[in-house]
């Protein structure tokens, strides 16, 4: 799907700041804020919800501790016990290394995958970059200008929060 | 966005701009290789064939080609093994421990560091498929139902652990690097032309700086941090129970899994210095690898290194309390027995050496520093010899008591690793962002961009003054 935004490019995240803000409070459909590093508190400001990753984590380092487990006790107690100067088979603590490890392992992996799955993040993947200039030292505030956006006075706000730029973009979202 | 404290020292110097970051740490990914990189690069790639010579020598021959014996069965393997994986703990410690107490010095330093970490750990690993002489059939600790039968590893043993650990490790440290990695990649690939293009673009994942993106990046960095905290601190654990969890006299000691893990970080930073002091005047990265950088460094080599001492004195004592004869002896060994020279290398290199950096001088000397890293990372190879070797030659019975001497082809081995390591690092500093940019820029003070570039020196300068009248 296409759509027909408003870019406003900025040099500085504090002025990035507060212009996002005041076009959030003034109810204009701000698309999102791309920026060469992560702003603090822009999330916030722009209403981004607090990602569940962590949530997801949890739920990967339960599998992991879960598998470990369930394999160190069928291999070394329900299926082929092993005898190793008489230690016993089937003996918790030293469960307890690989167990950590594992659930650390599934951790990170199903993290950084989710991670990926919810950007849409591939490798090959080609993106429309907003402006080639985000990744270097440029801050661009894009606008959706919907049929009813008052297209005079959002480009005042832009400007008169210190834009170096102003311009209309088609992108594919 | 960031505040700037006027009267500490800048964390990047030289009133960069944005921009000014982006072009001087990519020069050298853009610009040809300088004469000294390729040098560099030969020489490393040399040694690594030395390496390979050696290493295919080794399994051709077996392990005949070393000079272990029945009474010492492992030496040079094991130690270049720990000492590799020591060296491979800076990385994670630097980028998450540091991450998650908001340590902001870490940014200049820590892509370098993991770099380092990954490319060690590399080098480890070849350590223990070599010692296996067998390395055909390296796959047989892990846990796979099988041809002879269903007989799995043995969970008991810390040897299948450390597989676990270690390959737990490398994994997870590759990924936070990665991710760390992603949004610089994406720098490059939007300043690149042609192939370089295509293969950025390629590695980039199709990141576009988004907040919505970064909301998460940053959440993901946290809880990555969050769990290289406690692994980092688990793999050498892991490593020191190999020997720990044996009865041999000398390794039979619960110290082990604190005492190699501050051995471990010291190891480490000295090598993260050895790398710096010279990496960060060849790439001329002087600015955002400041001298208040190798002093934050020095400080922990010279703390850790003294935990490191106290283990040592702390061992002894533990050998006399104990009423261990077997003990006793092999710790009288150590300090005045054949191998006493070894010891103490390790104690003047490890102990004695790093306490020279409680002057300031030694700290803000960068060819002293460079020196003390060589001294440090012989101290910590000296270490893991004295620990293995002089612990195996006399054991229980004296009958079996033997020397240990290694043949040339182990030489060759342990230098031909250097070259593995340093190769890896050459073509990371030519390819990859060797400064995490996106870190970095976020640290930057922000009345720079108001002023620009030619009111920065009048800005910090007021900045001082006001600073002055305050506190002065």
């Amino acid at each position: 799907m296409a759509s027909k935004m408003m870019l406003g490019v900025y040099d500085n995240p504090d002025r990035v700041y507060t212009v996002t803000e005041t076009l959030v409070k003034s109810g204009y459909d701000v698309h999102d804020v791309y920026t060469p590093f992560a702003v603090h508190n822009l999330d916030r400001v722009l209403g981004v919800k607090r990602s569940r990753l962590s949530i997801a984590a949890f739920f990967f380092a339960m599998t992991g501790l879960l598998s470990a487990v369930a394999l160190q006790v069928y291999a070394s107690y329900y299926d082929w016990q092993v005898n190793v100067g008489g230690k016993p088979s089937l003996h918790i603590p030293t469960y307890i290394p690989i167990t950590f490890e594992l659930a650390i392992l599934f951790t990170a992996f199903g993290m950084v995958g989710c991670f990926f799955f919810v950007n849409r993040m591939f490798f090959g993947r080609n993106t429309d970059v907003i402006d080639i200039r985000v990744t270097d030292d440029r801050f661009v505030i894009a606008v959706n200008l919907n049929t009813d956006t008052d297209v005079k006075s959002l480009e005042q706000v832009f400007v008169s929060g210190g834009a170096l730029e102003v311009r209309e973009r088609i992108k594919d979202i | 966005m960031s505040y700037e404290s006027p009267l500490r020292e800048p964390l990047v110097k030289g009133g960069k701009t944005y921009a000014d970051v982006t072009r001087d740490i990519l020069r050298p990914l853009e610009k040809n290789a300088s004469k000294s990189w390729w040098i560099a690069f030969s020489v490393s790639a040399l040694v690594l064939a030395m390496w390979i010579a050696a290493t295919t020598w080794t399994m051709l021959e077996g392990i005949g080609a070393w000079g272990l014996n029945k009474t010492v069965g492992w030496a040079f393997d094991i130690t270049n093994f720990v000492f590799w994986v020591g060296i491979g703990h800076a990385g994670t410690l630097i980028s998450a421990v540091l991450l998650l107490f908001r340590q902001k010095w870490r940014m200049s330093i820590n892509r370098s560091a993991e770099a380092m970490t990954i490319f060690a750990v590399i080098c480890a690993a070849s350590f223990i498929l070599s010692h296996m002489g067998r390395p055909w059939v390296a796959y047989w600790p892990i846990p796979l139902p099988n041809a002879f039968g269903t007989l799995w590893v043995n969970f008991n043993s810390p040897l299948v652990w450390d597989v676990f650990a270690i390959s737990t490790y490398f994994s997870v440290s590759l990924v936070f690097w990665y991710i760390g990695l992603i949004p610089d990649i994406a720098t490059v690939r939007d300043r690149a032309q042609g192939i370089r293009k295509f293969i950025y673009n390629f590695f980039s994942m199709g990141w576009n700086g988004s907040t919505r993106t970064w909301h998460r990046y940053e959440m993901i960095s946290l809880i990555l941090a969050g769990i290289s905290t406690p692994l980092v601190l688990s793999v050498h654990s892991i490593v020191s129970m190999d020997f720990a969890t044996s009865l041999v006299p000398g390794w039979h000691t619960t110290i082990f899994p604190p005492y190699f893990v501050a051995g471990a970080i010291f190891s480490g930073f000295g090598m993260v210095l050895t790398l710096l002091v010279v990496g960060r005047v060849v790439l001329k990265q002087e600015d955002y690898i400041t001298m208040g950088h190798l002093d934050a460094m020095c400080r922990i080599v010279m703390l850790t290194g003294t935990m490191v001492g106290l283990a040592y004195i702390t061992e002894f004592f533990v050998a006399a309390y104990s009423g261990v004869e077997y003990e006793q002896y092999a710790f009288i060994n150590r300090a005045s027995g054949p191998y006493w020279w070894a010891y103490w290398i390790m104690m003047s290199c490890n102990l004695l050496a790093p306490q020279v950096f409680w002057t300031k001088w030694a700290r803000s000397t960068p060819w002293f520093i460079f020196l003390m890293s060589i001294i440090v990372n012989i101290g910590m190879w000296f270490e893991r010899f004295v620990i293995i070797v002089t612990s195996l030659h006399r054991d229980f019975i004296p009958s079996s008591w033997t020397m240990y001497t290694p043949t040339y082809i182990e030489f060759a081995i342990l230098v031909g690793s250097f070259g593995l390591f340093f190769t890896l690092y050459f073509l990371f500093t030519k390819y990859l962002p060797t400064i995490n940019m996106a870190e970095v820029k976020s640290i930057l003070p922000t009345h720079s961009h108001d002023e620009h570039n030619d009111n920065q020196a009048a800005v910090q300068s007021a900045n001082v003054e006001k600073g002055d009248t305050v506190h002065g």
